[in-house]
């Protein structure tokens, strides 16, 4: 009770008060010095921090926006978008951090596609523009659509923080970018636009499965060249009866199969994707590893076995 | 100028030049301190006792600032109880937070486009940026807890009651200022956080029946929060709650005064009020004894700050706001948590099977004729600052003794127990043991919450870019990766997995017994890693189901610091 009695009663005499107040402003002070000495290379440090942070914010709008047309590895998509990790396009770069920390983006090797194309401002401006206003013209019969306009202000999805943020990400590639054998190069200007070469006629059988698979909504997370909305919840099937052979053939696929036979065929594989879609998850779709369960399970009531038919034979014939 | 010039020769000659620049300089010394030369303020300083008669009460009388000040305190309320100095440390926060305030607003934009960037501006391009936002930020939650105990203090001494009903009606206004004030500043950095908070707590003007949507669109400037609605806050935080603020300290203080602080409960008559009458042997002048005992409050009150803010606070920042991507576990600030935990009652009475929570809405809708978020959000929370504006005008006893107001005192434990309580309820988690308000989805999403959550760092960003191994892992085996940090992880995520397996949540959901999980490391760029967490388990309906939660993690990104 008397020591809670003594701090209620509680009056610091004259000199106390006057000494506590004088070392407390000498420690308001000492702080305020110790701060002011190395807040430029505090300031540097968290900059560098900021700027790390939005390469990651970065990475996650290009899995979001741009993988499923410039590929996952930033290596480019046939017939959609060309590689942005190519040396060809980010260049060689490196980052140093001088002695007060402050760090900067140092070029080793300009990019290529600049000189090409003659673009007058940087790498950084040329990325943000074309990512936030798209390209007004088709450059090129190599892609199916000319590039679209990402930001909010141009009826985009992405606010300008995520434009800078992307940007950044796809300049951080120059770190070690793609090797141009490795990567699907763009055309250079005035090149590439010979008309495409008429695709192979679809049987009667194979246009049906076409229009099934429209009319079952799988353009909603499928993207197959040219037809309907570009899906990019799942994997793009432009090639899928290529694709197919390649992943019967593959360890991950004997490995990782569950509850079904291994199919033998490429024709097989397709009909078992779509009738059991998590006997097989494929590891790498446009927004990230492929999630599993979202694929309907229920296909095999809602087709007929005629349907079916058709849509694998369809899917089968994209080479 | 001739006849000053004349004077000043004069006296020059008359005691030389030394003398007079002294003697002038002395002279312009007292003008500022209205009233007190410069030996008179050493003699202060120095706690000599006054000359007679006492030149120190001719700032009181002279100058405006001494002159709002009382010349001399009862040294009853002289100690530490009965003020603790509150109302003292309530206003110096006030007035920091006004110069820490002018400062950011330099630096500082209204609108979605340029916020966030200026916050980032102002961590690393603004000498002395952060730690000045530090200090306002970490100085405006001291605020509330202050002006909150202040009124606690003020209660429990009932220094509310006759003759000083509307000092505390001021005061509760002023509680609501400096409430509104965090709140609204709260939005200002424009990040995630800020958002959600604000969006979810402006919800509640649209739940007012009737004019609800007009409301919102007052204060939002437009169904949702926008570039409209980040400049209605900002002027609010910068303009409009200030000034009330300022309005309201100086009506307050003027009462304060008036009526003088109450002396502590047991040294008067029940009934009356002898706070004015001080007989001079009790009287502890302003001037040297409270001015320096309030100086050494500011003192170590900012020195604490400081220290606070130089070693271990840091206000947040999260990512940019989003207005279509809400965060897991939107919370507001913790200063409304209360206000939240009210909204869970109907949903979350503790142990009900979920079914009857829909009942009890039900008996709301029926019977009162309100959702519950009317009920509690909209009537019950302004009910209860409705309670403390009137309740010196309703409390009908005279008596300020302890030993005489045992009623209302247990009633204000309780409403202060109600309000912890409730607060718990508020946070997501819930309150400890008995889980009400708990609010948590699937368990295996709650795994990917607690190691990567949407906001804020946690466990997997913490740990350093350079103690991952690109590979994958599986969680339930003894991990064996090289990277002893990495080992650790991926030990946590397999005991918390157990730990929802072996036991339910208070909503009553567990990890199903078969749940496994694995931990991915992919090399995305040279100094940029992806990590995913996968978790295979059974769902409610006996279905094989999957959860995937992953983040991006930079060599420099710095969360560990
Ligand atoms: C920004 C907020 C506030 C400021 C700056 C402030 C300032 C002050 C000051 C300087 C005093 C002198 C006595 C003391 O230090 O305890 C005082 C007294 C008082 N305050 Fe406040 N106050 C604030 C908020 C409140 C609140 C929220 C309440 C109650 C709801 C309140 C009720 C009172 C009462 C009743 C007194 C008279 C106490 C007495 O005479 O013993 N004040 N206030």
């Amino acid at each position: 009770m008397s020591i809670v009695k003594k701090i209620i009663t509680f009056r610091p005499s004259f000199t106390v008060r006057i000494l506590t107040g004088l070392i407390s402003m000498l420690i308001l002070l000492s702080v305020c010095t110790f701060i002011g000495l190395a807040d430029q290379t505090r300031l540097n440090v968290r900059a560098a921090q900021f700027d790390s942070r939005a390469v990651e914010a970065g990475a996650k709008v290009y899995f979001d926006q741009c993988a499923r047309c410039h590929g996952v590895n930033g290596e480019g998509v046939e017939g959609l978008g060309p590689a942005l990790a190519s040396e060809h396009f980010v260049g060689r770069i490196e980052l140093v951090t001088d002695a007060m920390q402050q760090q900067s983006i140092r070029v080793i090797k300009p990019s290529e596609r600049l000189k090409q194309i003659e673009w007058s401002g940087t790498l950084e401006s040329y990325i943000e523009s074309v990512t936030a206003a798209g390209l007004p013209v088709k450059t090129s019969n190599l892609w199916d659509v000319t590039h679209p306009t990402f930001s909010e202000r141009f009826g985009g999805p992405l606010r300008e923080d995520q434009i800078r943020d992307v940007t950044r990400f796809i300049i951080n590639y120059g770190l070690d970018p793609l090797p141009n054998d490795q990567a699907l190069l763009p055309p250079a200007p005035g090149e590439g636009m010979a008309p495409r070469p008429t695709p192979v006629p679809l049987t009667p059988a194979q246009e049906a499965g076409k229009q099934v698979y429209v009319a079952k909504g799988c353009t909603a997370c499928h993207a197959i060249r040219g037809v309907g909305a570009q899906g990019a919840i799942g994997p793009n099937l432009n090639k899928i009866g290529a694709v197919a052979e390649e992943r019967i053939a593959s360890e991950s696929y004997k490995t990782n199969l569950k509850d079904q036979p291994p199919a033998t065929t490429g024709a097989e594989y397709i009909r078992q994707s779509i009738l059991y879609p998590n006997a097989y998850v494929v590891a790498q779709c446009p927004q990230g590893p492929c999630p599993a369960g979202v694929m309907p399970q229920n296909y095999a009531q809602q087709l007929t076995p005629e349907e079916l038919d058709n849509l694998v034979d369809y899917l089968n014939s994209l080479r | 100028m001739a006849i000053v010039g004349q004077k000043l020769v004069k006296q020059i000659q008359a005691t030389g030049l030394k003398a007079t620049m002294a003697q002038r300089l002395d002279d312009a010394f007292t003008r500022f301190t209205a009233g007190l030369s410069w030996n008179d303020v050493r003699g202060v300083l120095r706690g000599d006792p006054p000359a007679k008669p006492n030149p120190r009460v001719k700032p009181h009388t002279e100058g405006f600032w001494f002159h709002i000040r009382p010349t001399f305190y009862h040294e009853a309320v002289t100690t530490l109880y009965p003020t603790f100095r509150l109302g003292l440390l309530s206003a110096l926060f006030f007035t920091f937070e006004i110069i820490t305030g002018i400062f950011l607003m330099i630096f500082y934009t209204p609108s979605p486009t340029y916020a966030y960037g200026n916050m980032l501006d102002i961590l690393t391009n603004v000498p002395f940026g952060k730690f000045v936002r530090d200090l306002h930020r970490l100085g405006a939650e001291a605020m509330v807890i202050i002006v909150t105990l202040h009124m606690v203090r003020t209660f429990v001494t009932g220094s509310y009651k006759k003759p000083r009903q509307f000092t505390w009606f001021t005061g509760v206004v002023l509680l609501v200022v400096t409430l509104f004030l965090s709140f609204s500043g709260y939005l200002l950095p424009w990040d995630q956080l800020a958002f959600w908070a604000v969006t979810i707590g402006t919800s509640m003007a649209d739940a007012v029946p009737g004019i609800g949507p007009q409301l919102n669109l007052l204060l939002r400037g437009a169904p949702d929060i926008g570039a409209g609605g980040l400049l209605r806050f900002y002027l609010f935080h910068v303009v409009l709650f200030p000034l009330i603020g300022v309005i309201f300290v100086a009506v307050h203080y003027y009462k304060v005064v008036r009526f003088g602080i109450s002396l502590p409960p047991e040294m008067e008559a029940i009934g009356e009020d002898t706070a004015r009458k001080v007989p001079p042997e009790k009287r502890v002048n302003f001037l040297p004894d409270i001015l320096t005992n309030e100086l050494m409050y500011a003192g170590v009150a900012f020195a604490i700050l400081a220290i606070s803010c130089a070693t271990w606070y840091s206000a947040p920042l999260e990512h940019h706001a989003d207005p279509l991507v809400t965060p897991n576990h939107t919370v507001a600030p913790w200063y409304f948590y209360w206000l939240q935990g009210l909204l869970k009652i109907p949903h979350m009475i503790p142990l009900l099977p979920s079914g009857i929570a829909g009942e009890v809405d039900r008996f709301f809708a029926n019977v009162f004729g309100l959702t519950p978020k009317v009920f509690w959000g909209v009537i019950v929370g302004p009910l209860m600052f409705a309670l403390l504006f009137v309740l010196p005008y309703i409390d009908p006893n005279p008596s300020r003794r302890y030993g005489d107001r045992k009623v209302m005192l247990t009633f204000g434990a309780l409403f202060a127990a109600a309000i912890i309580y409730l607060s718990l309820a508020g946070i997501p988690t819930g309150v400890p043991i008995t889980g009400f308000g708990y609010v948590g989805g699937d368990p295996a999403s709650e795994v990917g919450q607690a190691f990567i959550p949407d906001e804020g760092v946690g466990p997997v960003r913490r740990l350093p870019y350079e103690a991952y191994v690109v590979g994958k892992f599986d969680i339930n085996a003894q991990p064996n990766t090289g990277s002893a940090g990495l080992d650790r992880l991926i030990r946590d995520i397999h005991n918390d997995m157990e730990a929802r397996k072996a036991r339910p949540d208070p909503l009553g959901k567990m990890l199903s017994a078969d749940a496994s999980g694995s931990l991915e490391v992919k090399q995305i760029q040279s100094n940029l890693r992806q990590i995913i967490i996968t978790i295979d388990y059974t769902d409610v309906n006996g279905a094989p189901a999957q959860f995937k939660k992953y983040t991006f993690l930079h060599a420099g990104s710095g969360y560990a610091d």
